[in-house]
């Protein structure tokens, strides 16, 4: 190849990676239309499939001169609650979180009222009433999905054996016992989010209040989750044990979900955003077999053990940038056309959401009278202590009245050093 | 040499020494003596969510007129150790001699499983570590590298991964209680206190075993061939000349091994947050976790950090000392 064909071919690579470049600009721009901002958006998340599709959509903005990042990580609640009361400028110009990190973030004043901006942007991106969450009036955060956790199920299973869909915890483990005396293939009925800290914690929450319990004295952060009801709670957690894997105290999430994909349990309460995975070919034996219904409630004529959460974005005060340009890419991210590429992967809040069957369970849920999860500030060290002991508590390293008030005492110290409680 | 010559040669060294440890320890130690809150008042505040409006009575931290939260400090004290080592109620127990009310503190019973993890791990690492480091002395020329590399693999792999793969391996349906079950053993290894324990001791036992073994199989390089021979010639068996020749020779390394495996040791976090997450084997960095994640108090997981550097200092006295003694001029 002689010196000058070789000059004119990479004249044409390079003229084939400018046209590449430019279309690829080009997409973004259209996609993202004209945001007039230059530097970085830093936005950051937790860690699950959902924000994968959002964090895509977000980081599509960038285009020559902005460039767009999204972190997800599991710690996502430790880095943005750092991020936001640090005294300089925050690291992230957004963040996407749950309600109970919402409520933390809140009640410090470290976010940034959005209302002029929706009000600015309201019909663009055809923004929904019921994404705004206002405190007093004022628009804080943009939610775009709910989330709660519902009850799976082997229909295949219970319509071979003749067993009726339990709609409380003592149908459940009558429902257990049926199909451990009749079903060779399930040597443990039930799976559930049994691990130590967060998970444990949050059955314990779902049960509680299912059974009427309330975690504080009225309108105090004085701790009330130490009283009968909540013996109550663990008794009838407890009564689960035995149709549970022994490893129970170690299964999180991903632990039932593997269960339920590979055929191992036949039922139990798990989060709707994982519903998607069960018709998974590459991951699940169950495909086609998982059904999904309301939450069981804790005793006959409750409500729902669950709760219902909402996913949302806020900026906060100490942004690095133009929040103009942080909420245009922002709200690119969470349009309609998001909503309808995503549609099953997620419980959306656009009306333009289809339930499908693995959505359909949380809007049962709140009809059926599931509460909000709880929004009290210091809830989360409520929620922290009694995580570490419940454990302790179900395999009798502890009776449950110490192990409760163990809690509450924790629980009291921590509040006091943090200034909820005098 | 002068000491101006002498200063100007070691300040690069002591002012990194002074940078990188000694200030990160004087911030560490001065976060836990503070005590500053938001100031928190009572308020009602009308909530729209998605799922409806509420009016929720709540606490929220005061405003300035900065638009920033107000906070409030009590002056620098002690009382996030006293609270960590729940000095109060220690004392009770120390005094009634109650062992069990010792161990369900929460301090003392991380503590207690950590230096169970200390003391567990330790000979098995060293022992493993010489055995190893014997074998692949004594294989053929062309394999040891292979040997080595094959050897070192658990040591290059991320502790959370390969704490994970552990985890995959002894979880419900993994392979582990699969292959254990032809021999009509059916264990939950995270069920009870004493597997959860077993599996992060072995976890770290796989883990560390490579980096004592390749320590020691670099002092066998150095080992003199005409002690052994003379060994020999003397009679000794195989088992003699590793009593009295090979371990006096790697006893500087072995003590080496020790001192940063115990350093290493007490501050065992990842296995614990990934196999059992807390279960049965709460160690005192996964409490300093707890302390910062849940608790949301910095100050105090300051106090726990400083008190995992004292507890690691105490456990290394015996072993600087005998370090101290040998450099000593005779």
């Amino acid at each position: 190849m002689n010196a000058q064909s070789k000059k004119s071919k990479l004249n044409s690579c390079g003229a084939l990676l400018i046209c590449a470049a430019g279309l690829w600009s080009a997409a973004a721009f259209a996609k993202c239309g004209a945001i007039e901002a230059k530097g970085e958006i830093n936005i950051i998340g937790n860690a699950f499939p959902v924000l994968q599709h959002i964090a895509k959509e977000m980081e599509s903005c960038s285009v020559p001169g902005l460039k767009v990042q999204f972190k997800m990580t599991p710690q996502a609640r430790t880095e943005i609650e750092t991020a936001f009361s640090s005294n300089g400028k925050s690291p992230f110009d957004a963040a996407v979180v749950a309600m109970g990190v919402y409520a933390n973030l809140q009640s410090k004043n470290q976010l940034l009222p959005l209302t002029q901006l929706v009000e600015k942007y309201k019909s663009k991106y055809k923004l929904e009433d019921n994404m705004l969450v206002k405190a007093n009036g004022e628009v804080m955060a943009i939610a775009f999905m709910s989330n709660a956790q519902n009850l799976y199920y082997r229909k295949d299973l219970f319509e071979k054996h003749g067993i009726k869909v339990p709609t409380n915890y003592p149908e459940m483990v009558q429902a257990a016992t049926a199909l451990k005396a009749k079903e060779p293939s399930i040597e443990f009925p039930i799976a559930q989010t049994f691990a130590q800290g967060f998970d444990v914690a949050t059955e314990f929450t779902n049960i509680y209040r299912s059974l009427g319990g309330s975690f504080f004295k009225a309108g105090t952060a004085q701790p009330a989750f130490n009283d009968a009801i909540a013996l109550q709670t663990l008794t009838l957690m407890k009564t689960m044990m035995p149709y549970m894997t022994p490893n129970a105290f170690a299964s999180n999430s991903d632990d039932v979900m593997n269960q339920f994909q590979q055929g191992r349990a036949a039922m139990g309460v798990l989060w709707a955003s994982r519903a998607a995975r069960m018709d998974d070919p590459a991951a699940s034996k169950v495909v086609g077999k998982m059904e999904f219904a309301v939450a069981p409630a804790a005793k006959a004529g409750a409500k729902p053990a669950s709760h219902l959460w909402w996913d949302g974005v806020v900026i906060p005060k100490n942004h690095g940038g133009n929040a103009d340009a942080i909420f245009q890419v922002i709200m690119e991210a969470l349009d309609e056309e998001t909503t309808m590429k995503g549609n099953d992967i997620a419980v959306w809040i656009r009306s333009v959401y289809k339930p499908g069957r693995f959505g359909s369970a949380v809007s049962a849920s709140g009809k059926a009278g599931a509460p909000i999860w709880p929004t009290e500030p210091f809830f989360n060290l409520a929620h922290a202590e009694l995580g570490k002991v419940i454990p302790d508590a179900l395999t009798g390293r502890i009776s449950m009245q110490k192990a409760l008030e163990s809690a509450a005492a924790a629980y009291s110290s921590a509040a006091k050093e943090k200034g909820f409680l005098k | 040499m002068r000491f101006s010559t002498f200063l100007s040669f070691i300040s690069p060294s002591l002012g990194l020494l002074l940078g990188l440890l000694l200030a990160p320890l004087l911030i560490t130690f001065y976060l836990s003596t503070q005590h500053c809150n938001l100031d928190m008042q009572e308020v009602v505040v009308k909530e729209q969510t998605p799922f409806g409006v509420q009016e929720t009575k709540t606490i929220k931290a005061k405003i300035g007129s900065d638009g920033k939260a107000l906070t409030i400090c009590a002056p620098p004290s002690l009382s996030h150790y006293a609270k960590l080592l729940d000095t109060e109620r220690l004392g009770k127990a120390i005094s009634s001699g109650n062992w069990r009310d010792i161990q369900a503190m929460e301090f003392w019973g991380a503590m207690e499983f950590t230096l169970f993890y200390v003391i567990v791990t330790t000979p098995f690492v060293l022992a493993l570590g010489l055995l190893l480091a014997l074998c692949v002395n004594a294989s053929v020329e062309r394999l040891k590298s292979f040997w080595i590399a094959a050897s070192l693999l658990p040591f290059v792999i991320t502790p959370v991964v390969g704490a994970l793969a552990i985890k995959w391996l002894f979880k419900d349906n993994g392979l582990i209680p699969y292959l254990l079950t032809f021999i009509n053993v059916n264990i939950f290894w995270m069920a009870e206190a004493w597997s959860a324990r077993l599996l992060i001791v072995l976890y770290g036992v796989w883990h560390v075993v490579p980096f004592a073994f390749i320590v020691l199989y670099a002092g066998l390089q150095s080992l003199p061939s005409e002690a052994v021979e003379a060994a020999h010639l003397d009679g000794a068996n195989r088992w003699q000349i590793l009593r009295y020749v090979t371990i006096p020779h790697l006893m500087p390394l072995i003590a080496f091994i020790t001192l940063i495996h115990v350093m290493d040791a007490y501050r065992v976090f990842e296995p614990v947050a990934v196999l059992t997450q807390g279960t049965f084997t709460k160690s005192v960095q996964y409490l300093t976790y707890h302390v910062l994640m849940n608790e949301d108090n910095p100050s105090k997981a300051s106090a726990a950090a400083v008190l995992t550097i004292v507890g690691i200092s105490v456990l290394l006295i015996p072993l600087l000392r005998k370090t101290w003694k040998e450099y000593q001029p005779t």
